[in-house]
């Protein structure tokens, strides 16, 4: 840590505030200086998610590092895709001694507003390599179509 | 002429990880969600252990509604000091998760010295 000079700054002085409050999440945002995601923001209890849109298809890509196919649930209610699950870990013992520890283990949650014309029969999950892919199907009418203008 | 990613070398990620040691070994884990094993360098360089790589998202063209993830290289640099054996590292990938296995060596492990 580092030792920071304090100041005191002129009572009602709201701008010194905001000043201060700027260089601290300047530091705070140095992606040299913290770990992407773990830190002061990380995503503790939502892991980062993709959600792209292809003609064909919605892809969710989840980063999941670490959990078990088993302890991983993937729902759909309506257009609500929700991703659930537990994220084990060793346990810690007496014997055991931890130098550094920015993972973290625990349960999580994560629940996407897709867009309504999603086919809910239609989605398969792969986990690979702490990648969670979930692919949604478009239903048939959602799809791009390509209209051939007729000539008279 | 060979096509970069304009975003290439810019910024390297430090990715999260986690050092714990139980009886004379030494347990390093690093979280690389969709990194393959090819994309992966680890190596000893004197007291200096390094991990880097590539992370790219293999994603089919299309719109991103969402996008946090990041393709971004990597690289985390432990030093390792005199008590670690060099010859026996151990790394395993999976799960997105690598896993470094690292020995102390005896003569550094502590001794119990019984009373005559």
């Amino acid at each position: 840590m580092d030792l920071v000079k304090w100041d005191s700054p002129a009572p009602m002085d709201v701008w010194d505030a905001f000043d201060g409050l700027r260089g601290e999440l300047d530091r705070a945002l140095d992606p040299f200086r913290i770990p992407s995601v773990a830190g002061l923001l990380d995503r503790t209890t939502a892991p980062a998610v993709d959600v792209l849109e292809t003609e064909e298809e919605y892809l969710v890509m989840a980063d999941l590092p670490g959990v078990d196919k088993r302890d991983l649930e993937v729902s759909v209610t309506g257009s609500l895709l929700s991703i659930k699950g537990d994220k084990k870990g060793e346990r810690d013992s007496e014997k055991r001694k931890i130098f550094r520890k920015e993972t973290w283990i625990g349960s999580f949650s994560r629940t996407i507003d897709l867009p309504a014309q999603i086919d809910a029969g239609k989605i398969t999950a792969e986990l690979k390599d702490g990648v969670l892919t979930v692919r949604i199907a478009k239903r048939e009418e959602a799809k791009t179509k390509l209209i051939t203008v007729a000539t008279e | 002429m060979e096509v970069k990613d304009k975003n290439e070398g810019l910024r390297t990620m430090i990715p999260a990880c986690s050092i714990a040691e139980d009886s004379g070994l030494v347990t390093v884990k690093v979280e690389m969600p969709g990194v393959p094993k090819e994309a992966l360098e680890i190596r000893i360089e004197g007291n200096e252990l390094s991990v880097s790589g590539n992370r790219r998202l293999d994603a089919p063209r299309g719109r991103y509604i969402l996008k946090e993830r990041r393709a971004e290289a990597f690289k985390k640099v432990f030093t390792l000091d005199d008590t670690i054996s060099r010859e026996d590292v151990d790394a395993a990938l999976a799960d997105g998760i690598l896993t470094l296995k690292l020995q102390i060596k005896e003569a550094a492990k502590p001794r119990r010295i019984e009373i005559a």
